[in-house]
Parts: structure tokens; C-alpha cells; sequence
């Protein structure tokens, strides 16, 4: 087997397998620590503090719109950009379709792709930027904060890279990062686009309760 | 004539290249890419769009192989001769009613990028370069007399965001741009053939999507650096004196003349890049081919110049000039080197900084841990 | 007696007391930080310093380390790899006390503007169970506790000097206070800053009771409703304060406590207290805000005349964004001042007035408490015109006080209940 071979197949397979796995042993591993029962007495639903938090922290509130103005705005070009490629561009669309669903859907057609990459790059930039120029941002920072956005970019890259899908080569580089970043991904902070949900939640619960979603 | 010299052809690079009747090439990507548009994906249009810059820009086999007629259909100088008698082939990368790819034209473009332009960039790079290394022989290293301690305000936070979010996309795109101009005379020889055609791939794919985001920032940097680069009367005396060409300072305001003769050239040529090169990323907002020849012809021109000017900017902005870089990088600068470089501004930030000094009471310093007293 | 304070320092126990109290909860949010710093936008002791080290989520790092170097899912693997992040040492906890305690009202605005929604007040509150076994809390905490615990008040109060105080609200308001009533239905429980700063209150009480017609009492034996124990972080002198209400009002047969105005009292009896206790309460705690609102709404309260000044209310964190208590202090203040205006971010949003979370029992933070205050200064300030400022806290209402003069400022504070015992219906 050849390199491409290996990358695509048995290395595929391995981090895919890693990443499945490492990330729902993760989250159970912070689930299983489990939560006393509250005894006191509720002053409202938790549950519906729950869903309110976790819907609530998506959108700017308590007057800090203007002060969070740049994270808010590179946050969301970088995401959205990042989610549309993920699951609408052609090419992923087609490999999923082939390699892991069975089923595919209508892609982005190719401004809208271009849109998505123009807008999930530039976020990544402007997010990193923010990380290394902003105190606050150098003084909390850490080694994985760094790994996390640089591999993100690199895979982001070499798909670009790959665009004109027409060398076995380029693909084969674009899968080799993804791997990379599939399985850093269990053990790194990237978990917090699973994470976020029960941290939003957990507190929306407590403070719904009290009756009250801050 | 098209279906049968074109039938045969692959439409990927590796066959362009591998292609012994190159300039056919140009009639088997127009067909490709006719292939390509009608297929719903999005890498149809992406690919066509790219597959034209190709026809501009890469067919390095072009020069050595004789045109048409190896495969006994029609020969070179019939072909040649239908072209030149307005023989029209649909395009679908441009606009245009009677789009024109194959056209005589695109020869006299070929060996104005082929000829001069890559033999002149070329030295162009070179001559900047020594240049650079002549001063550094010249003047050495612009020392700081001494640190102060203090600092002062230099870019703001948005100003420091757009320069590096330019300098970013800026690096990203000169090398892969060096990569597609003279990758073919430099990087083939080594690399082989096949490998080149992997990398040119890869960097004209990189170069088309980072462009936007160069366009973008290259904007947002005007806007926000315009009002400190407009020509002040000390810019002549700055001149008149020789500017840092010399030992001893000149005076100035935030930018010297040097550093705003490179806002006007990034800038400009930047403007130059960013519309050019939405022509050649976009081929559809062009009506013909020719407009994309030219468009192509200054984006190359730009970007030479631009490059070679950046890298004077590159080292005055770190090694060249001590203390300088900082500014960029944590938004302060000494005061010291303020006022050695920059002493009209200098004063100016001084004074309102102890103006504000005034009007806010400092902060509690912070208290260390210590151990809760017994 | 014994001290709170542990004889020694020790990072190991401080480490592994807030492991121990690390649940899916608080390990999801260590987790789901992405060091995004907007917490500190948040913060009024970052905003007023711009010093980085008080972004609220840095506040959490020794704990945080230590969680991922002992507990988080694959910290054995790390460690085994030479990957976790290395033991907290004594030293790192001694530099970030002053961080977890001068510098964080336990105030909880960071979670607002974070977007993964993390509790970082209620995580520090965990810290701090830590920090105060391991021996690194504040002096004043340490002794206040010992105080709590020897007297029953945190300032000292014992029942002569609340007896002498009632005795003079007696003849000021010609109302008799109740005390040590059995079979009541309210018990009434006071903040010692109350009983030392404003006796008011319980005069303003006496008023308010008398009207709704409410059998009520005080006890002499247990009157005081603050709880250092949640402020410095110790599960233990916390459950023992708040054991002592809870038996005296199941001796006395009390329906309801009234937990007074005060911000963290009314978290550590209704929201804490019997997670602490390990039981549900044989009474219902209600707060006196809450209290007064129904009796208004019921009509058993009545107001008559308002306020003729330009008044705002000062959002007591614990009672508003951590205690769910939003509508009801400006239904109180409606009845008497209709036309009070609401500070920009005002309720859930309002900001800290510097000294909640035990900060203005430490006299180290008092320069820092004093700057904070900037913020809340910038709130009243950006209004214009406001003669009076209303609030719900005692401790808040001291805090600001002093900030209030510390900033030469001309602004009269009132309490919530003895701005509506001031305009009653006169009795027939």
C-alpha cells in the first residue's frame, strides 16, 4: 500500500475510530461525576432555565454587545464559515455521502463556498490575532489554545490547497491533517464545541430554578 | 474541428502539462471547462474559473512543442490562420456575447509574461534585495540610544489587527504568486515535472482564495492608516535631509516620508492587486479574455513592485530599526524611540497622555499573596 | 476552641477538597472554557485596573490545572505521558488568593457575557472551599468564622447589644418587637450589619408587620442571617450557621423565615442551606423583598404618597441575578416611587457594587473594593440627577456608603423596606 493508500484507508479509519471513541469517553467521563440533588425548594423550572441558557448565550446580552464587539464579530465569520465547509462543501458532502452515511445532500454551490472559506479563514485570523495581541487573551492562553487553532487552520489550508481536486496528492495531504485533527481533537479543547452545551446548561438549570436565566 | 483534437486530452494539470501540442490546450481546456460548468458541483465552477487561469498563466511545454497537426486532423498554420480571421471559441469564463479564448492576442501576452516581465521581476526581486542588504552594509542596524522605560500608544488595536490580517494574507499570497510566476523556471528544474504540477496547483488554489481577504484588509488598512500618511510639510525637510540615509534624526510626524512612500506604493498597488485579481479569481465579472490578459499584466506588475518594496518595509520594520517592532506587535512603543524617529508625534502623544494622567485616578496596584497576617 | 484556619498550609488539601466538590457541573465548565477572555469585560475589578490577572476565568487556573492533572477523562493517560500539567505548589495558591478572594464578588456578571455559559462565580465559590481548607483565605474570613462561630455573628453581635437596639426602635416607632414568640409565623432574621449600621430596619420592620397584620418574632438566641461560611468558602461553618437558624425556627414552630436584606444570607438559607444540612426545611424561606411585594399585591400593605425624588435601585447580585429575585423589588418601589428610573443594564445585568462575596470583610481589598466602585459610580453617574439610590443589602449599602464618600459624591442610600415603611397608609 502506498502512502495515499495508507492515508486514506487504514489511517482514516484509525482516527475517525479515536475520535468517536476518545470523545465519548470524554463526555462521559464528565457526565459520570453527576450532580447532587438540589434540595431546596425551586422558585422555577430547570429545565426550561436549561434550554433558556443554552439558547441565550448564543446571542449577545446584558449590555455587552459593544465591549465583545470583535470576538463576537470574528467568532461567528470563523464558526459559521467553518460549519458551512464542514457539512456543505462538495467535496465533504460527496465523502460523506460515500464514506460515512450513505446519504448526501445538496452542496453549496461554489460562491457560496467561496464565501464560507473567505469568512472562516479570516475569522481564524482575526480570532488568533486577538489571542496573541490582547493581554487578557496572552495572559490565559495556553499551548493547546495555540495547537487547537493552528491545526484548524492548516487543515482548513490544505483543503483550499486541494480545491482543483485534481491531484491524488493535495487530497491526500487535506485527509492527513484532518486525521491530525481528528485525533487531537478528544483530548484537546476542541471538545468545546460538545462541552459548551452542558456548561450552558448546567447553568441554566441552577439559575432557572431561582427564576432567573442570567 | 473541436471533437476530434480535444477528445483525448485529460482535464487535469499533470496533462496539460504532459500535453506535446500545448497550444491545443488552450481548445481542450475551453472545452473542459464548457464539461465542467454543467456539473452541479461546486468544484465545476471553481475548476473552470482556475482552468482559465491556467490557460494564462501555466503551459510552460507551449514554447518547445510545434502547434497542432501531430494527430493529422488540421495543421498549426490553418488553425492558426482561423484565429487570426476571428474564428470564435466559446469561453464561459468571461461575459462577453462572442467570448474569445483562442485568439492571437493571448500569444503577444504569453511572451510579454514569459519575456520580459518574468526576466525584469526577476531581477526587479534581485536588485531589492541587494538593495536591502546594502543599507544593512551601509548604516547597520539603527540602534536605540537608550530604553526609558516609558512607553507610548503607537497602533491601536484595530490598526495593529488589520496590518498583521495583511501581512498574513500579504505572505501567503506573495509566495504562493512567486510559486505560479516563476515556479516553472525555478522550482521544475528540482522538483520535476509531475511534483511541480502538484505544487502549482496547490498555490494558485491557495492564491485564489486568500486574494479576497488581501482585498479585504488592504481597505480596512487604508482607512484606518490614511490620516497619519497624508504629506505634511516636514516630509520635505525630511527629504532635503537626506531622510535615514544619514546618521542622526530628522524630524517627523507619526510616519517619515520613507514609511509613507510605502503606505502609497502598498496601498495603491494593493488597490491594483485587489481589482486585478478579482478579475482573474472571478473571470465571469470580465467581458473578454483580453481584459483578463491585462488585468493579469498588472497584477503581475503591482505585485512585483509591491514585493520588492515590502522587503524593505520588512527589514526597517524588525532588525533594521530597534524598538520598532514592538509598536506593531504590543501596540507601545519606547519613548525614547519615539522621540528619536518620530519627535513632531512624540510631543504630541506626551502631552496627551499626561493630559489623561490628569483626568483618571491610577488604579490600586496589585497585591502579590501573601501569607494572611497572624 | 479550635480555629477554622487549618494549622498548616497546605496545597494537597486545598487541591483535593475542590476536587472533591468538582461535579459534572463545575468539570463541564473547566472543560468548556476556551480562554475567549470576554469574561473579563465582565469583571469591574478587570475593568477599573486593566490588569489581565482579574479576567474571572484566570482566577480559576491553579484549579483548573489541578483538575486536569487528577480528575478530567483522560488525565491518567496525560500524566502517564508526561502531558498533564504540573502538582499546584503552595506558592501558586498563596499569589492567587488574593485573586479568588480581593478581586471576585462571587457577583457572577462573567457568566453573563460568556458564551459557553460558564458559572465562574459559582466555580470560584468551589475554589474558595479549597483555598479556605488549605489554609490560604483571608485573615479577616478566618477570623470573622471564628467569630460566627463563638458568638453567632460574624461582627461580634451578641443579644444584649440586639436587645438594646430593638429597645430603641420600640420607642422610636411605639411598636413592640416580638421576641422569642413561639408559635409565630414568621421568624425575622437579621444582617449584624443591619442590628450595627441600620437599626432602621427593624423599626421599618415593626411598621410594615403591624399594617399586613403578621404575627412575627425575633429570636434572641439566633438573629443573625449572614453566613461567612459561604463567603470564605466553608461548607462546614456555613451548615453550622445555618443549622442554628434552622433549629430555632423549628423549636419556635415558625411557618416561614423572613431572610433579611442581604444579598448572600438569602443564597446561603434558600439556595445552600439544605444541600448543607442534607435535608428540606420544615418552614419556607421567603425574602422580605419577596414578602413585601405579595403583601402589597394582596393589598395588606397599603402606600400612600411617593418619593418626590429621582430615585434608582442598586441590584443586589445575590437577590437579582443569582437569587431570581427581579420583579419584586420594583414592584416595592412602584408603590412609592413610580417613577424611578433603572441604571443602563439594570436587574439581572446591574453591576457589583465591590464588596459582595465576603471582599468587604477584607481589609487587604479595601483599596481595590474603593476602585471597583468606579463602575458602579459610572452607572449613577451616566443617569444624571439621582438624589437617592434604593437597594436591597445591607452589605451593599455599607459598601457603597463608604465608596460614596471615599468619592466625595452627595448620594443618600436607602433600604427597600424602610423607603415603603415611610409612606404607609396611616394606621386608623
Amino acid at each position: 500500500m502506498d502512502i495515499i493508500g495508507f492515508i486514506e484507508g487504514p489511517l482514516w479509519y484509525f482516527s475517525a475510530t479515536v475520535f468517536v471513541a476518545g470523545a465519548l469517553w470524554r463526555l462521559a467521563g464528565i457526565l459520570r461525576f453527576g450532580r447532587k440533588p438540589d434540595l431546596s425548594v425551586p422558585r422555577g423550572s430547570a429545565l426550561a432555565g436549561a434550554v433558556r441558557g443554552f439558547f441565550l448565550h448564543f446571542v449577545p446580552h446584558g449590555g455587552f454587545g459593544r465591549r465583545t464587539a470583535f470576538h463576537l464579530f470574528a467568532g461567528y465569520l470563523f464558526h459559521i464559515g467553518l460549519f458551512a465547509l464542514l457539512f456543505w462543501a462538495a467535496p465533504h458532502v460527496a465523502f460523506l455521502e460515500k464514506r460515512v452515511l450513505g446519504f448526501g445532500w445538496e452542496p453549496l454551490p461554489h460562491w457560496g463556498f467561496v464565501i464560507a472559506a473567505e469568512a472562516a479563514f479570516a475569522g481564524l485570523i482575526l480570532l488568533w490575532f486577538r489571542r496573541i495581541s490582547d493581554p487578557v487573551l496572552r495572559t490565559i492562553s495556553d499551548a493547546d489554545d495555540h495547537i487547537g487553532s493552528w491545526l484548524t487552520f492548516i487543515v482548513m489550508l490544505t483543503g483550499c490547497l486541494a480545491l482543483q481536486e485534481s491531484h491524488a496528492e493535495l487530497r491526500a495531504l487535506h485527509m492527513l491533517t484532518v486525521e491530525l485533527w481528528l485525533i487531537y481533537f478528544p483530548f484537546s479543547r476542541l471538545m468545546h464545541a460538545v462541552t459548551f452545551v452542558f456548561s450552558r446548561s448546567y447553568t441554566g438549570a441552577t439559575y432557572g430554578r431561582r427564576g432567573v436565566t442570567p | 474541428m473541436r471533437g476530434g483534437q480535444t477528445a483525448g486530452f485529460a482535464s487535469n494539470l499533470r496533462a496539460i502539462h504532459d500535453a506535446p501540442l500545448a497550444l491545443f490546450s488552450h481548445v481542450v481546456i475551453e472545452r473542459d471547462m464548457r464539461d465542467l460548468l454543467r456539473w452541479p458541483s461546486f468544484g465545476g465552477l471553481c475548476r473552470a474559473a482556475m482552468a482559465a487561469l491556467l490557460i494564462l498563466l501555466a503551459l510552460p511545454s507551449a514554447a518547445e512543442s510545434p502547434p497542432g497537426g501531430t494527430r493529422g486532423e488540421q495543421s498549426g498554420s490553418e488553425l492558426w490562420r482561423q484565429i487570426r480571421q476571428g474564428q470564435a471559441f466559446n469561453l464561459s469564463g468571461t461575459t462577453s456575447g462572442t467570448p474569445v479564448l483562442v485568439q492571437s492576442e493571448g500569444a503577444a501576452w504569453r511572451a510579454l509574461r514569459n519575456g520580459p516581465i518574468s526576466t525584469y521581476g526577476g531581477w526587479l526581486l534581485a536588485a531589492a534585495a541587494a538593495g536591502v542588504g546594502l543599507f544593512y552594509v551601509a548604516r547597520g542596524r539603527i540602534r536605540l540610544s537608550r530604553r526609558s522605560g516609558r512607553t507610548l500608544p503607537r497602533f491601536t488595536h484595530a490598526e495593529r489587527a488589520a496590518h498583521w490580517f495583511v501581512a498574513a494574507t500579504f505572505i501567503l499570497l506573495a509566495a504562493s504568486g512567486l510559486v505560479i510566476l516563476f515556479g516553472k523556471y525555478v522550482l521544475q528544474p528540482v522538483i520535476g515535472v509531475g511534483a511541480f504540477a502538484v505544487v502549482a496547483s496547490a498555490a494558485l488554489q491557495g492564491h485564489n482564495l486568500f486574494g479576497p481577504l488581501f482585498a479585504v484588509g488592504i481597505v480596512a488598512m487604508f482607512v484606518l492608516y490614511l490620516k497619519d500618511n497624508w504629506p505634511r510639510a516636514a516630509d520635505v525637510a525630511w527629504v532635503l535631509k537626506g531622510g535615514m540615509f544619514f546618521k542622526g534624526h530628522v524630524s517627523s510626524w507619526k510616519f517619515n516620508f520613507g514609511e509613507k512612500t510605502w503606505f502609497w506604493i502598498s496601498s495603491l498597488g494593493g488597490f491594483a492587486l485587489a481589482g486585478s485579481g478579482l478579475l482573474l479569481d472571478f473571470p465571469w465579472l470580465a467581458e473578454t479574455v483580453q481584459q483578463l490578459q491585462l488585468a493579469h499584466i498588472v497584477h503581475v506588475i503591482a505585485a512585483l513592485a509591491v514585493i520588492a518594496a515590502s522587503l524593505g518595509h520588512m527589514y526597517l520594520g524588525t532588525i533594521g530599526v530597534e524598538g520598532a517592532l514592538e509598536g506593531m506587535t504590543t501596540g507601545r512603543v519606547d519613548e525614547t524611540w519615539a522621540l528619536e524617529h518620530h519627535d513632531l508625534w512624540a510631543k504630541d502623544v506626551i502631552a496627551a497622555e499626561a493630559e489623561k494622567a490628569k483626568t483618571t485616578t491610577p488604579a490600586p496596584p496589585f497585591v502579590p499573596g501573601r501569607a494572611p497576617a497572624e | 476552641m479550635t480555629s477554622v484556619r487549618p494549622e498548616a498550609k497546605s496545597a494537597s488539601a486545598a487541591v483535593e477538597k475542590f476536587l472533591a466538590l468538582t461535579d459534572a457541573a463545575v468539570a463541564s465548565y473547566l472543560e468548556a472554557c476556551v480562554h475567549c477572555g470576554e469574561c473579563a469585560e465582565a469583571c469591574h475589578f478587570y475593568l477599573v485596573t486593566e490588569d489581565p490577572r482579574y479576567t474571572p476565568t484566570h482566577k480559576l487556573r491553579p484549579m483548573a490545572r489541578a483538575y486536569r492533572r487528577h480528575k478530567a477523562p483522560f488525565a491518567p493517560l496525560k500524566r502517564a505521558l508526561g502531558l498533564a500539567p504540573s502538582e499546584v505548589t503552595e506558592a501558586e495558591l498563596e499569589e492567587w488568593a488574593p485573586l479568588v478572594y480581593d478581586s471576585c464578588t462571587l457577583c457572577g456578571r462573567c457568566t453573563v457575557v460568556c458564551p459557553m455559559g460558564i458559572d465562574i462565580a459559582g466555580a470560584i465559590r468551589k475554589m474558595r472551599e479549597g483555598m479556605t481548607a488549605g489554609g490560604f483565605a483571608p485573615a479577616d474570613l478566618y477570623k470573622a468564622a471564628d467569630l460566627a462561630i463563638a458568638t453567632g455573628s460574624p461582627l461580634g453581635v451578641r443579644e444584649k447589644a440586639l436587645r438594646k437596639t430593638i429597645e430603641i426602635q420600640e420607642k422610636k416607632t411605639g411598636i413592640p418587637v416580638p421576641l422569642d414568640r413561639k408559635g409565630a409565623d414568621y421568624l425575622v432574621i437579621l444582617s449584624a450589619m443591619e442590628i450595627v449600621g441600620f437599626p432602621g430596619t427593624i423599626g421599618a420592620l415593626a411598621k410594615l408587620f403591624r399594617q399586613a397584620g403578621i404575627s412575627w418574632t425575633i429570636s434572641t438566641k439566633t438573629f443573625e442571617a449572614t453566613n461567612v461560611g459561604i463567603q470564605m468558602g466553608s461548607r462546614e461553618v456555613a451548615a453550622t450557621l445555618v443549622g442554628r437558624i434552622v433549629a430555632v425556627a423549628e423549636e419556635l414552630g415558625v411557618k416561614y423565615v423572613i431572610s433579611p436584606e442581604c444579598g448572600h444570607a438569602y443564597g446561603a438559607l434558600k439556595w445552600e442551606g439544605p444541600n448543607l444540612i442534607g435535608r428540606a426545611y420544615a418552614f419556607e424561606v421567603v425574602h422580605i423583598v419577596e414578602l413585601l411585594a405579595r403583601l402589597l399585591k394582596e393589598g395588606r400593605i397599603r402606600a400612600r404618597g411617593r418619593d418626590p425624588r429621582r430615585l434608582t435601585f442598586h441590584d443586589p447580585c445575590q437577590l437579582v441575578r443569582r437569587g431570581g429575585l427581579v420583579e419584586e423589588p420594583r414592584a416595592v418601589l412602584q408603590a412609592v416611587a413610580p417613577d424611578f428610573v433603572e441604571m443602563k443594564n439594570a436587574g439581572p445585568w446591574n453591576v457589583c457594587c465591590g464588596g459582595g462575596g465576603g471582599v468587604s470583610t477584607n481589609s487587604r481589598a479595601e483599596p481595590l473594593r474603593l476602585a471597583a466602585f468606579r463602575c458602579k459610580k459610572d452607572q449613577i453617574d451616566e443617569l444624571g440627577g439621582i438624589e437617592a439610590m434604593v437597594t436591597a443589602c445591607a452589605n451593599c449599602r455599607n459598601v457603597m456608603e463608604e465608596a460614596i464618600e471615599h468619592y466625595g459624591m452627595d448620594l443618600p442610600i436607602v433600604g427597600l423596606g424602610e423607603l415603603l415603611a415611610d409612606y404607609l397608609e396611616p394606621s386608623a
